[in-house]
């Protein structure tokens, strides 16, 4: 069975965001490391980090309008069960440390609108709520640190914002490379690429046992 | 220290009341030089010609207490060329009794304490100056005891003075003290600016640091930035440097203008206690030997662990207010500072300090304001810039790359290796349980082909 469960917003949210993803961590490794990375000039690899940090930013307003004003967003807490949704991010996390090798069955099967798996739901949220937007206010202070000096020296000074933003940025250097891993565990290894694409996921149509 | 002592003048002034009439009445009766040996100069009045009489000649000196000699001897052209020349002799030397002059007796202890106590001679008439130079670096190290601060005399003399003369460039007063200084001036696009132009606005000393009220320049730029030295004249860098340059204000903040405009100084952070206010900590509030007992004994000064801890200390002691280091980089020596360059010449590649072991940040010191408002600067070891312990301790100074934090480089480095690690991992189990024949798949949604190939998996 087909289930169109990514509408044409969130593709269009997503790989800009992959994209963007991509070009922030490569500019911001240039921006960091000159001398070790020298792809680019380091003027460069700062207008292209602003650049693309703003457009994911618009970016990231245009997914929080388009989930804010579609009943879309119950895939983001479509349960507010906290045991279950304990008892469901184990299942998953097994699920994939030892009962994928198995072949067993994936404890979670997508609905139009329950697409996460609850430890997706779980690490969505948290980068989506909390880390994206840290992410990007940091940005916007480390973009102009003296037109937000007050800020900046609230929290401590510029050293703290950019060592908080450093560790946001591992954090999603360590999440790409498992978020694409995990991209490729589907019932093909480019399934849900391609359901990204076309906003079209195949599920079976049987109902997974619990 | 209170101000430069007055009881020179109180000699002096009154003696001025007392005596100007008699002195000028006795040297109007005296015609002991012939007026045509000033028929090149200015006539001087009938008093000064008196004066000029014998202090116009060579050879007039006096010993003093300490063994020096001061010499005596007043050239009579200069003197009368000069701005003074109009005032006549009684206009400063008023404690001078003509009827007694020589005196049998008058002890000099010495020619610096003659040329202090004359400093009330010159504020009787400069009182502005004299003020002026009262807030000077210059003041506060007389008033230390250093015995080769100027005075106005060291400086102007009161008898050749000329109106604009210490503007010239080959006229500067400073040099006599300053000379190393100078002549990395003299290099500088400054001086051959004002050297190959009449016209050129171009700074010579006392465009930046002042006539009267000198201070460093630096020091002078603590809370305000670089403006008061360099905005004066160059109106519109900051604009200018907006358009190139990716936070500019900050960099102009934490940057001196020749760090990157002396583009082979060698260069170094000066971290500065400060308090919540911007202000400058000094020396009497933190407490030199708080600083000595931080400094390691292997002479490369304070290490991050130990600034981190005198920080801790600091913020406990009951100083009011936090204390923050707010860094700065600069150059390292003075007259670097002067051999400002060409601006095409000045630094404009950002990997210059945004890269790891840049020289920028090889050389730290920290620093405080001493009782004479000059800085008084530790030595601190570079790891200071780039230890974890810097997040807390150096919050206010970072270059993006040129001080990173080391172990943030180890968790991304850990942060990749992990994630390929999964991944790579991942698929070797998946082909381990398949190459053993553990692998069954259930019926249920689409199985995961980890290890697999990308075929569908079918329902089973």
């Amino acid at each position: 069975m087909r289930l169109y469960i990514h509408p044409i917003p969130v593709r269009i949210w997503h790989w800009t965001n992959a994209l963007g993803f991509v070009l922030m961590i490569l500019s911001g490794m240039q921006i960091r490391y000159v001398g070790l990375i020298d792809v680019v000039s380091f003027r460069t690899a700062v207008h292209v980090h602003n650049f693309v940090g703003f457009v994911l930013i618009a970016n990231f307003c245009l997914w929080l309008a388009f989930y804010l004003t579609s009943d879309r967003i119950r895939a983001y807490h479509s349960e507010l069960n906290l045991k279950k949704h304990f008892i469901g991010s184990f299942r998953q996390a097994y699920y994939y440390a030892f009962g994928i090798f198995r072949g067993d069955p994936n404890p979670f099967t997508p609905t139009v609108y329950r697409k996460f798996n609850p430890l997706q739901s779980m690490i969505y949220q948290i980068i989506m709520m909390l880390l994206f937007p840290v992410q990007i206010y940091t940005g916007i202070l480390l973009w102009d640190v003296k037109r937000f000096a007050a800020q900046v020296d609230f929290f401590g000074g510029v050293r703290v914002i950019d060592t908080v933003h450093v560790l946001i940025f591992i954090a999603f250097v360590f999440y790409i490379l498992v978020h694409v891993y995990l991209g490729t565990l589907g019932h093909t290894r480019t399934a849900h690429f391609k359901a990204m694409m076309t906003g079209y996921e195949d599920v079976e149509d049987e109902t997974p046992a619990e | 220290m209170g101000p430069i002592s007055d009881s020179g003048s109180a000699k002096i002034l009154p003696a001025l009341l007392k005596n100007g009439f008699a002195v000028a009445a006795i040297a109007a009766s005296l015609t002991l030089l012939p007026v045509g040996a000033f028929a090149a100069e200015p006539a001087p009045s009938a008093a000064d010609q008196a004066c000029l009489g014998c202090h116009g000649v060579a050879g007039m000196e006096k010993k003093l207490t300490d063994g020096d000699t001061l010499q005596l001897l007043v050239p009579p052209a200069p003197y009368l060329k000069s701005v003074h020349g109009a005032n006549g002799c009684t206009s400063c030397h008023a404690d001078v009794d003509i009827a007694k002059h020589p005196p049998e007796k008058n002890d000099i202890a010495s020619k610096r304490s003659f040329s202090t106590a004359m400093t009330q001679v010159c504020r009787a008439c400069h009182a502005d100056k004299f003020d002026q130079w009262q807030n000077s670096i210059h003041a506060a190290l007389v008033r230390a005891g250093n015995p080769a601060a100027p005075v106005c005399t060291d400086c102007h003399n009161p008898h050749a003075v000329i109106k604009g003369a210490a503007a010239e460039v080959d006229q500067v007063p400073c040099k006599n003290c300053h000379a190393d200084i100078y002549t990395a001036y003299l290099g500088s696009m400054h001086a051959k600016s004002r050297l190959g132009s009449k016209d050129s606005y171009a700074p010579v000393c006392s465009g930046c640091h002042t006539a009267h009220d000198v201070k460093p320049v630096a020091t002078s730029a603590i809370g305000l930035g670089p403006e008061q030295a360099c905005f004066g004249c160059h109106a519109g860098t900051l604009e200018k440097h907006q358009e190139w340059l990716p936070n500019a204000a900050l960099h102009f903040e934490a940057i001196s203008c020749p760090a990157c405009h002396v583009p082979n100084a060698r260069r170094k952070v000066d971290l500065m206690l400060i308090d919540s206010k911007g202000k400058a900590r000094g020396t009497e509030q933190i407490g030199v030997p708080l600083f000595d007992a931080s400094a390691s004994s292997d002479g490369k000064g304070i290490d991050a662990q130990s600034l981190w801890r005198l920080m801790q200390t600091l913020n406990k002691s009951g100083i009011a207010g936090e204390t923050v280091l707010r860094g700065r980089l600069d150059v390292t020596t003075g007259p670097q500072a002067h051999q400002l360059a060409d601006k095409s010449k000045a630094l404009s590649d950002c990997a210059t300090c945004h890269r790891k072991g840049s020289q920028a940040f090889q050389s730290v010191t920290i620093s405080l304001v001493g009782p004479d408002g000059r800085r008084v600067g530790y030595g601190a070891n570079a790891d200071v810039l780039n230890s974890p312990f810097s997040v807390d301790s150096v919050r206010g100074f970072y270059a993006i790359g040129g001080t990173r934090i080391w172990i943030l480089d180890i968790l991304l480095a850990l942060a990749i290796f992990g994630g390929v690690s999964i991944a790579v991992g991942h698929v070797f189990l998946g082909w381990m349980f398949k190459r053993f024949g553990l692998y069954h798949p259930h019926n249920g949604h689409g199985h995961p082909s980890a290890g697999g190939d990308d075929a569908p998996k079918p329902a089973a």
